[in-house]
């Protein structure tokens, strides 16, 4: 009846129901995330700065799970076998449950400034046993290649996390056409660069990055073509 | 019916503690009394800052004759001869001990007469001012009371020591339901956060206690859920101070595995320090105050047993 954090369920960890509605998770995400903001003062003399931060991972962990139907669905298959027998990993060591509680997606580590993910990296270290964070649809790893953030490349981050046009639409309440034009780069179709800006923002949300890097990155290409350097 | 009556009668204890000292127990203490007397409650408040009582001058009462040190000195009999009306009708007030050294460390037999003689007074709301610290005497009215209120800043001090009051509470209520000596000893060794046994959290101690014997472990566990101390942030000025009681309310749900409840928050205003400046009670002086609403508020919440949720702001 008592749950260490660690072992707390998505569900638990983002304080809902396991009946909630996608608006309930968005809305408990919102919530939890600013509950456990790293510089929040109320946090700091129980929780050690790793903890935060590997506290602040289980959160993404969890709404990406729970906000994608597909993996939602199996993650609630999991939780009901897990009911009968006891979780194999109830007995591991701390240490290691941390470690799981690490991101199995690349999804953040794109970014080498994130504050959450300091101690994230070690790609080289074994990959842990499966644990219920796995259920995240597993992307691609990024190719080294990719330097930029073009139209084809979001749309090709999109589809490796199995998120239709239709999903992100409703996720980001963004049109399916504006979706479509940010993903073929139609500039001109496009509304002004300040709306623009906050799809992006939107979008990159969505996809599970920082915005920042995103954003300019397109923007940059954006502003090539729309508003291109004034010549002699 | 007559049970009903008999329910509506039945007395309720409150305690205002909080672990730093100037964070406003006093004036929210003296406020919450004013807030409920005009309810039509007979409300008495307990001046048990014993130390460092002033609970009378947030009332903008003088320094009184009769104080609790008269009590605590059997220069009088009972509790009854040092209650003191205030012209506020329904409010009256058992003084802090003024002049008394030893009345800031009573011995337990002269608490325990305290606690016993409360028990027996007549009264809808009787409240208690804590003083600042996590002593022992502080702990025990704390845990004695039917709600333990906590008040803190939106400051990583106060912060810090309201966490080290709720452990503190906890810890010291653990110990006396438990019989056995080993536990408590364990108890004791958990409290030292540097402990070598790797006891960091309630939740290690009683996977601990588990082990050695699991049914004092259920017991306490049992225990861990029953404890539900409430929460004021007290001086808020911005949104995200609002926040913070959030924060402490599920750190302490995922850390310690206590429920928190967050009552509610008392805004910043000049109008306080100028109540307190002018020895008034906020409440008479300013009553259509933000923060005297607040606090308003804060009574409403803990009468129909309601918190703030984060829906409420958002």
């Amino acid at each position: 009846m008592i749950k260490k954090i660690e072992d707390l369920n998505y569900y638990e960890l983002l304080e809902i129901s396991t009946d909630a509605s996608s608006q309930d998770i968005h809305r408990a995400y919102d919530r939890i995330r600013k509950i456990y903001e790293p510089n929040s003062i109320a946090l700091y003399s129980l929780f050690s700065a790793e903890e935060t931060t590997s506290i602040n991972q289980r959160i993404e962990d969890a709404y990406r799970t729970l906000v994608y139907e597909e993996s939602r669905k199996r993650y609630d298959a999991l939780l009901r076998q897990s009911h009968q027998p006891p979780p194999a990993t109830a007995a591991a060591p701390l240490a290691e449950k941390r470690y799981q509680a690490q991101p199995v997606q690349p999804s953040l580590s794109l970014h080498s400034d994130n504050r959450y993910l300091k101690n994230a990296e070690p790609a080289q270290e074994p990959l842990p046993p499966p644990m219920p964070a796995v259920v995240i649809p597993t992307p691609q790893p990024i190719p080294p290649t990719i330097t930029e953030f073009t139209g084809s490349v979001l749309k090709a981050l999109r589809e490796q996390r199995s998120i239709t046009v239709r999903t992100l639409a409703d996720m980001t309440k963004l049109g399916t056409r504006y979706i479509d034009f940010i993903e073929a780069e139609s500039f001109s179709k496009l509304p002004a660069r300040p709306y623009l800006r906050g799809f992006l923002v939107l979008y990159a949300k969505a996809l599970g990055y920082e915005s920042e890097r995103l954003v300019n990155e397109y923007l940059k290409r954006y502003d090539a073509v729309m508003n291109p350097p004034k010549q002699k | 019916m007559i049970e009903i009556q008999d329910a509506l009668r039945k007395k309720e204890i409150w305690a205002v503690g909080g672990g730093k000292g100037g964070i406003g127990k006093s004036l929210i203490t003296g406020n919450i009394g004013i807030t409920l007397a005009r309810l039509k409650k007979r409300v008495l408040l307990v001046d048990a800052d014993l130390g460092g009582a002033n609970l009378h001058t947030t009332l903008g009462i003088g320094v009184p004759e009769m104080t609790l040190s008269d009590f605590l000195n059997r220069r009088v009999e009972t509790i009854q001869e040092v209650i003191i009306k205030t012209s506020i009708p329904n409010l009256s007030l058992v003084s802090g001990a003024q002049d008394f050294l030893d009345a800031a460390n009573p011995n337990f037999a002269q608490k325990a007469r305290l606690l016993r003689h409360l028990e027996t007074l007549d009264a809808d709301y009787i409240l208690l001012d804590l003083g600042a610290g996590t002593s022992f005497n502080i702990l025990d009215f704390f845990l004695f009371a039917d709600h333990g209120i906590l008040v803190v800043l939106p400051e990583p001090t106060a912060i810090e020591n309201a966490y080290r009051f709720i452990k503190s509470a906890f810890y010291r209520r653990f110990k006396k339901v438990v019989s056995s000596q080993n536990i408590k000893d364990l108890i004791d060794a958990a409290m030292d956060q540097k402990n070598s046994m790797g006891i960091r959290t309630p939740y290690d101690l009683i996977e601990r206690i588990k082990q050695l014997e699991p049914e004092s472990g259920e017991g306490l566990e049992l225990e861990m859920m029953k404890f539900r101390p409430k929460l004021i942030v007290n001086q808020v000025r911005t949104k995200n101070d609002i926040q913070i009681g959030f924060s402490m309310k599920s750190a302490c749900q995922k850390y310690f595995g206590i429920n928190l409840e967050y009552l509610g928050y008392v805004e910043y205003d000049d109008c306080v320090w100028q109540s307190i400046r002018s020895k008034r009670p906020l409440a008479i002086e300013y009553p259509y105050s933000r923060p005297a609403r607040c606090i308003e508020r804060i009574v409403h919440n803990v009468l129909r047993k309601e918190q703030l949720t984060a829906s409420m702001l958002y």
